[in-house]
């Protein structure tokens, strides 16, 4: 269901152009956890955002549903966004002054959820991911690491979206809690279908993925 | 949850720092309304200022002030033209006279003195006559009588114009007299009255006819107290000089307007006429009242200015702090109309909050302060009105002091008015202010591209 073809980006930078991509082609189906490594200045960066429909290739398209994502105009794309992808990120991302709650029915907002049932299913979504109902009142600052990716990972499934990019989820977190998100997010690709791709340098986690990536210098090799 | 309940959470976000944006914002606002006040004070003032002080200018018969110099009468001609003269807007006239021993029977409550005596000095004359057969004749010495100090009457269509003090004239038993009448009727001189113990209802004779005293007048000017105020067309009946004026009082509708009132009477007057006025009294007084007004309207864009300036920057510093905010908010799917919308909720609140502040605040201080700014003017006002040495002689003394002092006492009473129009104002340029401090962040919100913010390498 998403498929990247042909994808390449370039950068203008002051010390010349940068091709952070190069040619990368890939393909995920639904309800596939997927991982996606490479070191620092692979790309990464570049194709989580590409992916993430934060930004454009150079040339190349990403196809998502029969959806031609890259070809969207800049408000369609938020749009796109809200509804049909989920993000977590490493540093949790979550607004510091709302609390979980919240944070998670600013998805619900955004995504044109109604008014009058987020806060219902902004406390289902929680309860989903491990966050009791006394928690849920809180802002991040009084969760722990893992709570608060938990908080997130709930954000993003908010919108029922097409797939949730998570970019080194566990990458704060120790060890145990690390693995707890890593399995909390595999249940969810097993029990709801929500394709996952994650994008991360750590070797053991993406051996624990259906399929991994191997990305070095802007270009794919599939394992 | 919306864009407005979000907006108005950010602001309160951080207490002490937005404290502090609220109050240096309030501070300007208390000074917009304070200046507006002060200007609307000090502008009505001017109004007031250019209506009444030194607008009169006199006119006399080329030659003649008072019972001074030589020349002929003001004549109703002239009259009709001083009158008819653009932005004139009232005209009293009057016409003076000495009365001798033989003119009245009442006793002058005036002494000689050696300025009286000088005054009516001569040398006496020693006729040597020779007939037509050429023999000496004895020569004879013709002296005139002895100098005796003259009763002054005072012909006007309105009797106020002998007040000393550019007032009414105080009349301490009896009535007014109408101006217009042509009436054998007097106000008596305090001070002559009790010289020849006349009351309200007495009669003396005057130019050989029976004047009834109508009512006792007292200036507290030794001259003015012991003359006689009767109406013009009396005084022109009983002296035969028909339509003879000597003296003629015109109002001018504005201080501006005076300079150019002069230049036209001099023009239709031609050299018949001496013209005087106060026009460059007015000018001064004026002057230093838009000096404030001047001052207060910087004081307004300063602060406003200022003002705007304040919330520009703190939003500018919000923003920045909150890149990795706004660059996940519009990850998420949040749109730039939305992010835009929260800040600029968040920077009308803080400066909705500043403005309530800062308008209450301003209210109180308006008052101090248009007093402190119209008395530090005053202070150099005073020593720069200079004292005209024009004193009081012959039959009009009040004159020309009686506006000096009109224009010292304008410049202190200068009353702050806060009116409903000055708070809209006010108002007006807060939002304003809002507006334009919360626009220029809200580009920059809209600039952040969340691809960029969310590397985290």
């Amino acid at each position: 269901m998403l498929t990247v073809e042909n994808v390449s980006k370039t950068f203008s930078t002051p010390g010349g152009q940068v091709q952070a991509l190069k040619d990368v082609n890939l393909s995920v189906k639904t309800g596939e956890f997927v991982s996606i490594i490479g070191k620092s200045g692979s790309g990464k960066s570049t194709l989580l955002s590409i992916l993430g429909a934060l930004d454009n290739p150079s040339t190349g398209s990403i196809i998502v549903d029969e959806t031609e994502i890259n070809k969207l105009s800049g408000g369609n794309q938020t749009q796109y966004r809200a509804k049909k992808i989920g993000f977590v990120f490493q540093q949790y991302n979550l607004v510091p002054n709302l609390t979980a709650l919240e944070n998670v029915m600013l998805a619900l907002e955004f995504g044109g959820y109604p008014s009058s049932s987020r806060l219902d299913r902004a406390s289902q979504l929680l309860a989903s991911v491990g966050i009791e109902e006394d928690q849920q009142q809180r802002r991040p600052s009084r969760l722990s690491g893992g709570q608060q990716q938990r908080v997130s990972i709930a954000r993003a499934l908010a919108n029922q979206p097409a797939y949730i990019l998570a970019d080194e989820p566990t990458g704060n977190l120790d060890s145990a809690t690390g693995k707890k998100i890593f399995d909390l997010l595999h249940d969810l690709s097993r029990s709801q279908k929500t394709t996952i791709i994650v994008v991360t340098h750590d070797l053991e986690i993406a051996g624990k993925t259906d399929r991994t990536f191997t990305l070095k210098d802007g270009k794919i090799t599939t394992k | 949850m919306n864009v407005v309940t979000r907006g108005v959470k950010n602001a309160v976000r951080s207490p002490l720092k937005s404290g502090a944006i609220v109050l240096m914002f309030a501070i300007s606002i208390a000074l917009i309304l304070s200046m507006l006040v002060a200007r609307g004070s000090v502008l009505a003032k001017i109004n007031d200022v250019k209506a009444n002080a030194g607008t009169a200018i006199t006119i006399r018969p080329a030659g003649v002030m008072g019972d001074q110099g030589g020349g002929d009468p003001l004549t109703a001609a002239q009259i009709a033209t001083i009158k008819s003269t653009t932005n004139v807007s009232s005209v009293t006239s009057s016409l003076t006279d000495q009365m001798t021993t033989t003119d009245t029977n009442l006793t002058s409550s005036l002494t000689l003195g050696s300025f009286g005596a000088r005054q009516q000095r001569s040398t006496s004359t020693t006729q040597a006559s020779t007939d037509t057969t050429g023999a000496d004749t004895t020569a004879t010495a013709t002296t005139r009588p002895a100098p005796t100090p003259r009763i002054s009457v005072t012909g006007t269509t309105d009797a106020n114009s002998v007040s000393t003090t550019g007032g009414t004239l105080t009349i301490s038993s009896g009535a007014a007299i109408d101006g217009n009448s042509s009436d054998n009727i007097a106000l008596v001189g305090a001070t002559l009255a009790t010289k020849n113990n006349l009351t309200v209802g007495s009669t003396f004779t005057a130019y050989g006819q029976t004047i009834t005293v109508k009512g006792i007048y007292t200036t507290g000017n030794a001259f003015q107290d012991s003359g006689i105020i009767m109406p013009l067309a009396t005084v022109q009946t009983l002296t035969d000089q028909a339509g003879a004026v000597s003296s003629v009082s015109a109002k001018v509708n504005s201080s501006d307007n005076v300079a150019l009132t002069v230049t036209a009477l001099k023009t239709a007057l031609g050299d018949k006429a001496d013209i005087t006025s106060e026009a460059e009294q007015a000018a001064t007084s004026v002057t230093s009242l838009e000096g404030i007004a001047s001052l207060t309207l910087a004081g307004v864009i300063a602060a406003a200015a200022a003002g705007a300036l304040i919330i520009l920057l703190a939003m500018i510093l919000v923003v920045r702090e909150r890149r990795r905010e706004i660059g996940v908010i519009k990850a998420i799917g949040g749109s730039n109309g939305k992010v835009i919308g929260q800040f600029i909720v968040e920077g009308l609140t803080i400066t909705v909050i500043g403005a309530v502040i800062g308008l209450v605040f301003g209210i109180l201080v308006s008052g101090p302060m248009t007093t402190s700014l119209v008395s530090n003017s005053q202070n150099s006002a005073s020593t720069s009105a200079s004292t005209t040495g024009r004193g009081a002689r012959g039959g009009f003394g009040g004159g020309f002091a009686s506006a000096r002092n009109q224009l010292n006492t304008n410049l202190t009473q200068v009353t702050a008015s806060l009116t409903p129009q000055i708070f809209l104002a006010a108002v007006g340029i807060t939002l304003l202010i809002a507006l334009l401090g919360s626009a220029i962040p809200a580009w920059l919100t809209a600039r952040i591209r969340p691809a960029e913010v969310l590397r985290t390498e």
